[in-house]
């Protein structure tokens, strides 16, 4: 990336070959939208380039760019309706779950479903905390500082929104079987 | 132990440490010690745990066909709009600058400009040398048309002067008269043509073109040193005449030598010994304009003087 700041924009190619996936998985699992995704991928490595002066260096590269991922997110859902997502993800879990059977792999899909249904129904704040540092793979130390916080409030946040998924999950799996039965 | 006094609240803290596997060996030991005495801290590890694995286990759709293409796509547009931006800016130039000023390109052109200098010098030294030399010629080659020209010319002319046809030799004579040869080369070839032309009438033509020139001594010379060398009586009397006319007294010796000649016509005899007689007394005595007129009456002076000369 001090490559790229250095004016060696042709440099951003390769961090696009390496990190456009986890950024994909970081605002899927935020929006659960595919499309709308793929859009802020390429949003964030935009800003990337447009605002490469601001990356110091001394910081790792990936805490900046969850920087500028988080301000993309937060900036799209200013714009949009959560609402959007919900339903988005509803009719995928809905979809899953019309065609359940008895089948392993069907069930396993369908608790996966349940799983990112509940993800979506965390605040915005309980959700980002755990896809940074369960599917981002950011250490808390990171996180804290991307969230300029202390470590001890990220693990405390961490814990509590991954409770709070516990209770989704158990819920909307709870609901599920009742809707079989 | 140790793990007796950790409350539970502590435990959860580090469970996210331990889910997330940065939990230190140690404190992995102490924890492990404490769930196997706290059931509900194991029940919610084990619960937290099985979600923390799922949630590794959700699907990430694969970035579709465009993302990569719509990438580079925009990484291409960024660039032209970017140098399109920056290419007049200070802070642009400045960093055209920094990527353009490489250390090989550093080393490369310390180089170029060494080659450079080093090339300069040796001109500088090569033209310093001809300036000494090149001053004189260019003086030399500052009209150098003309003379190229008449060269061109008198060269014409010599090589007239070998032409086998006689009329084309008289022609070069007449012409070597108007061109006013000082040049040596002709005149050596008009003295070649005087001492050995084969014909009489072209010899005469070229003693008449060098009877003009008889103020440049080595030309009076050269007729002097011709009298010895011709065999035709008008020839003969013609130089001696013209001997005469120029006063030219080391022409005596040259003379008496022709006289001595057994098949020497009596009339150039006559006239030989009559100029012999002029020049060895008429001491200067008569300008040569009134000694050109007189020569042509010089065989009615008395002869009598002849033969005391001759003996």
């Amino acid at each position: 990336m001090l490559q790229v700041k250095a004016g060696q924009v042709e440099k951003m190619g390769l961090l696009f070959e390496r990190y456009h996936r986890p950024l994909l998985a970081f605002f899927y699992h935020s929006t659960s939208n595919a499309t709308a995704s793929e859009d802020l991928v390429q949003t964030v490595f935009y800003r990337m380039l447009k605002y490469r002066h601001t990356f110091s260096g001394e910081g790792e590269f990936r805490t900046w760019m969850y920087h500028l991922a988080r301000n993309v997110l937060a900036d799209t859902a200013r714009k949009n309706k959560p609402s959007a997502h919900h339903q988005d993800i509803a009719n995928w879990a809905e979809k899953i779950a019309g065609g359940a059977s008895a089948d392993a792999h069907l069930q396993r899909t369908q608790e996966m479903a349940q799983l990112h249904q509940a993800m979506a129904r965390l605040s915005p704040d309980q959700r980002e905390v755990l896809v940074l540092s369960r599917f981002q793979e950011l250490k808390y130390e990171q996180i804290a500082q991307l969230l300029n916080t202390t470590v001890g409030a990220v693990k405390v946040r961490a814990h509590r929104a991954l409770c709070q998924l516990k209770d989704i999950y158990l819920q909307l799996d709870n609901g599920s079987k009742v809707q079989k039965l | 132990m140790e793990a007796r006094f950790r409350n539970c609240e502590e435990v959860q803290q580090e469970l996210m440490d331990w889910l997330a596997g940065e939990l230190p060996e140690t404190d992995k030991q102490t924890m492990a010690a404490h769930l196997a005495q706290c059931p509900s801290c194991q029940h919610e590890l084990d619960s937290l745990q099985q979600l923390w694995t799922n949630m590794g286990a959700l699907p990430v759709p694969a970035p579709s066909e465009e993302l990569r293409p719509n990438f580079y796509a925009m990484l291409a547009d960024f660039k032209a709009e970017e140098q399109r931006r920056q290419r007049w800016s200070v802070q642009g130039l400045l960093q055209r600058l920094r990527e353009w000023w490489q250390p090989a390109f550093a080393q490369r052109l310390a180089y170029g400009a060494v080659l450079l200098l080093v090339g300069l010098g040796i001109g500088y030294g090569l033209k310093g040398r001809e300036m000494g030399a090149g001053a004189d010629e260019s003086l030399a080659q500052a009209a150098p048309s003309a003379p190229a020209e008449a060269t061109a010319r008198q060269v014409g002319l010599i090589s007239r002067l070998n032409n086998p046809s006689a009329v084309q030799r008289l022609q070069a004579v007449s012409d070597a008269q108007e061109v006013a040869p000082t040049n040596e080369r002709v005149l050596a070839a008009l003295f070649s043509t005087l001492n050995q032309d084969p014909n009489v009438n072209v010899r005469l033509a070229t003693l008449d073109a060098l009877a003009g020139l008889a103020d440049d001594p080595t030309v009076r010379l050269g007729l002097v040193r011709s009298l010895a060398y011709q065999e035709s009586p008008l020839v003969q009397s013609a130089l001696a005449d013209l001997m005469v006319q120029l006063q030219e007294r080391r022409s005596v010796r040259p003379l008496r030598k022709l006289l001595q000649q057994d098949n020497l016509n009596e009339q150039v005899k006559n006239k030989i010994e009559q100029s012999i007689q002029s020049l060895s007394h008429e001491r200067a005595p008569a300008a040569p304009p009134t000694s050109s007129n007189s020569y042509e009456t010089l065989p009615d002076n008395p002869g009598t003087l002849d033969t005391s000369v001759a003996t």
